[in-house]
């Protein structure tokens, strides 16, 4: 376990953070709590994905100019731009959501929200 | 054998913790604060992984426009008061992230090293042709900005698309037609 630790740390640290997001998920009943939580989760899967592209001393994949010889790979960086960009689009969609429930409901509270609609 | 340098260690440590309190603080605003620095340790997390062109959309989009977003729906609903600084922790999540932490740990052990030479990515076809062919095929020295614009331009175009339907999304659930 000890060695994991010193050759595994980034992988460990996504299993940390992808554990902590779903528990943001699940846990609290505020749902602006939920997006941060779905954030970290995120997150967590990016940093499994930069680090497999990742050498050990490599340079940033800018190819010409440059004496490195090893580069690490452009990939993984291209993907994570994208999903970077689409979480947060998603995060700004989920939190308009939020917005228009709290103008209906007067609550960010999901148990409140339950019950309020048990009632209706 | 590869080992992880102390800086990484350091900096994915300090994400960690602002993660663990964005999770566990009671208040929404303080949660947001402390997303706002994960946000940032990530960003430079990303520099260390020889990944700059991702630290800086993470500074620029994670810990900058994501905040302010958070922000404003803090600022349009409200804050959760409360005497506690901490959730309760719930124990039925435990035991679900339990489950799913157990799962992931048990595969950890058969990935190869952070930074190993021979790692998939790294001795993958993909990765040699783009390092090897970017220049001369595209003229733009950077490859990540290569794959992003031309080799994976489609790829780019339909994360633009997504950027205008989430817009639009937004506009419609607050109910601003005029925008539209």
């Amino acid at each position: 376990m000890i060695d994991l630790l010193a050759t595994h740390y980034n992988y460990l640290m996504f299993v940390a953070l992808v554990g902590l997001g779903l528990y943001g998920v699940t846990a609290s009943s505020n749902l602006v709590k939920k997006i941060i939580g779905l954030n970290i989760f995120q997150v967590g899967i990016f940093l499994f994905i930069v680090t497999s592209g990742y050498i050990d001393g490599g340079s940033p994949p800018v190819v010409h100019g440059h004496g490195a010889e090893t580069y690490v790979s452009p990939l993984p960086h291209v993907l994570i731009l994208t999903a970077i960009v689409v979480g947060v689009s998603l995060t700004a969609v989920a939190l308009a959501l939020v917005v228009r429930i709290y103008e209906a409901y007067g609550t960010l509270d999901e148990d409140t929200i339950r019950e309020v609609r048990l009632n209706d | 054998m590869t080992a992880i340098t102390a800086e990484l260690t350091v900096v994915l440590t300090f994400a960690l913790l602002t993660a663990v309190a964005a999770t566990f603080l009671r208040d929404v605003l303080n949660a947001i604060i402390a997303f706002a620095a994960f946000s940032f340790g990530i960003a430079v997390a990303w520099l260390l992984l020889a990944a700059p062109d991702v630290a800086l959309t993470e500074a620029a989009v994670g810990a900058g426009i994501t905040t302010v977003f958070f922000l404003v729906t803090i600022a349009k609903t409200v804050r959760p008061g409360g005497e506690r600084l901490f959730e309760p922790i719930a124990w039925r999540s435990v035991a679900v992230v339990a489950v799913l932490v157990g799962a992931l740990l048990t595969t950890v052990r058969s990935l190869p090293a952070v930074g190993a030479m021979n790692s998939p990515v790294a001795t993958s076809r993909i990765t040699e042709y783009y390092l090897g062919n970017a220049y001369d095929q595209t003229g733009v020295e950077n490859a990540v900005t290569a794959v992003l614009a031309a080799y994976r331009g489609f790829d780019t175009l339909g994360e633009a698309t997504v950027v205008i339907a989430a817009g639009l999304a937004v506009l419609l659930v607050l109910r601003q037609e005029a925008y539209v």
